[in-house]
């Protein structure tokens, strides 16, 4: 997915010279082109996450579309207030994507694992969230928000779901619709694909939401009266749907607990009962 | 003092007198930074929004008032308005709101912000080729925080000489963190540095005026409070707070 964002972003600065890269001196080698093709729209700052942030509201002051990227929980939970203040308070469009979302970077450990970036961010005023599953969805998000003068949040995640869907910012998918259903399964981003292996012969239905700010609240309340489980590697999307949906949904993912593990992305959903097996044995517990 | 300053203060006391909030001490000590700002840079109080204007932002944002107070001198709104100051439904909050006031260029409040914003707002303006400036007054205390060191650091590294920090050099830190000889940290960060007496209007409009092929500091030396002796020899005491009818009284006295 991140070969997408520079995919992305080499099309769009084809068109719009007002589109500038922020960068937290990461990807940079990845970005090689788009830095030959377009000398001075790549500037990588350093590693000064609440710095980059208020200079993504300046320069959005100045007229341009900036793009932050680096990792997540660096420029989240460490620049919280940048994000909140300068752009969101402020009201300065910028775009933040990020990597190394949730597990992506099971390896590194605690320090580098982030689970509350889409919450924290779904919190702040005027922010939108979006987490993409696939490549797609990241050309067709990006492409939608990056200029649209609103702080905008993304992930670009590590996998993908593996399943073609409709696009449009804002509005969430069925993916399944079983007739009859009284259980509703709710996800978002790239796990999408473990969802679908486990519910593959369960009687559930199974929504998708890419975009977690705005949530597509009408697409919800036709759910609303099923029994709701959000499945998900990270807060934001559980929370989005309650404060949207009638019907109290219950959650499976993350403990109240820090993840000590070390291993893969799938070594880490595993041990959270993310893995197929274990959203299977959650969803059929409801049923 | 000069006249300016002297107006601009008498306005601060009473409208801190009458609407009971103020950061007296702090503000004080920039009048005449910002009285040598609005002097020198392009503006137009009668379009604050003028494509071509240069920038100032307030980064040690609780010097609110003291702002107002400037931009009503320099013709933005009337002084009366800023009597609602602090008061529910006033556009005239202890901090400043960029969507209320105008000529405010950003709502800051929490140091440490302004610089960073200022930063980006100079590489877009020197990236675009155009030959608007900022300039930013920071606060020594405000420079406790680490985000004022990674803004410095970035904006020297990318050779901002559209640039232009004002420190405000009034001590308020020796309780605790002081910043001991900023001029010699500005220029170890890469900028230009002048050090002048902050309460010289004349002194700091030529500092500000000074070609720099990099980024500029101002070192402002500041008496925080000055000239009211009872402020300055009460600093911690008045800084967050308002003067009574007697207080008013004697404060007012002690500017002339």
């Amino acid at each position: 997915m991140r070969q997408q964002f520079r995919d992305t972003a080499l099309k769009l600065a084809g068109v719009d010279d007002k589109l500038i890269l922020l960068f937290g001196d990461i990807s940079v080698y990845l970005f090689n082109d788009f830095s030959r093709q377009y000398p001075g729209r790549l500037l990588n700052i350093g590693i000064c996450e609440n710095t980059l942030i208020s200079m993504a509201a300046g320069m959005s002051a100045a007229g341009y579309h900036p793009v932050v990227h680096t990792i997540a929980p660096f420029v989240t939970e460490r620049s919280y207030e940048q994000v909140k203040l300068d752009l969101c308070y402020n009201r300065f469009g910028c775009t933040i994507v990020t990597c190394g979302g949730s597990f992506d970077y099971a390896w590194d450990g605690a320090t580098h694992h982030c689970y509350t970036d889409l919450e924290l961010m779904r919190m702040l005023p005027g922010m939108e969230v979006i987490q993409p599953g696939s490549k797609k969805e990241f050309d067709i998000l990006f492409s939608a928000c990056y200029n649209n003068g609103n702080p905008t949040y993304m992930r670009i995640a590590a996998d993908e779901h593996g399943l073609d869907l409709p696009v449009e910012f804002g509005r969430g998918v069925i993916v399944r619709e079983s007739p009859g259903a009284d259980v509703t399964v709710v996800t978002a981003g790239p796990i999408l694909g473990n969802v679908m292996a486990a519910c593959s012969d369960l009687p559930v239905n199974v929504l998708y939401f890419h975009t977690i700010k705005p949530i597509d609240t009408t697409l919800l309340m036709r759910f609303a009266h099923t029994r709701i489980i959000v499945v998900h590697d990270a807060f934001g999307l559980f929370e989005a749907v309650n404060a949207s949906c009638p019907a109290a949904a219950t959650y499976h993912g993350l403990p109240d607990d820090f993840c000590c593990h070390y291993g893969t992305l799938a070594d880490i959903r595993g041990k959270l009962g993310l893995d197929a097996a274990g959203i299977r044995e959650r969803a059929g517990a409801m049923l | 003092m000069d006249s300016p300053g002297r107006q601009i203060r008498e306005s601060i006391l009473r409208i801190s007198h009458h609407s009971g909030h103020g950061h007296i001490p702090t503000c004080f000590s920039v009048i005449e930074m910002l009285c040598a700002v609005y002097s020198v840079m392009r503006h137009d109080p009668g379009n604050p929004s003028w494509e071509e204007r240069d920038i100032f932002i307030l980064s040690k944002g609780h010097a609110a008032l003291g702002l107002y107070c400037t931009l009503a001198h320099f013709g933005y709104f009337p002084i009366d308005d800023v009597y609602s100051f602090g008061a529910f439904g006033s556009r005239f909050g202890c901090h400043a709101d960029r969507f209320k006031v105008p000529g405010v260029e950003l709502s800051t409040g929490s140091l440490g912000h302004g610089i960073g914003v200022a930063v980006g707002m100079a590489l877009g303006f020197k990236h675009a080729g155009s030959k608007r400036r900022v300039y930013v007054i920071v606060g020594d205390g405000e420079a406790n925080e680490g985000t004022i060191w990674e803004s410095l650091m970035v904006a020297a590294n990318m050779s901002l000489s559209n640039l232009t920090v004002l420190f405000d050099n009034n001590r308020s830190q020796s309780r605790c963190l002081p910043v001991v000889n900023p001029e010699a940290k500005f220029s170890a960060f890469g900028f230009d540095v002048a050090s002048v007496d902050g309460h010289d209007v004349k002194a700091i409009g030529q500092a500000l005026e000074r070609p720099a092929d990099r980024p500029r500091a101002v070192i402002a030396n500041t008496i925080k409070g000055a000239p009211c002796e009872s402020l300055v020899n009460d600093i911690f005491a008045w800084h967050r707070r308002s003067p009574n009818a007697n207080e008013l009284k004697t404060l007012l006295g002690e500017l002339e």
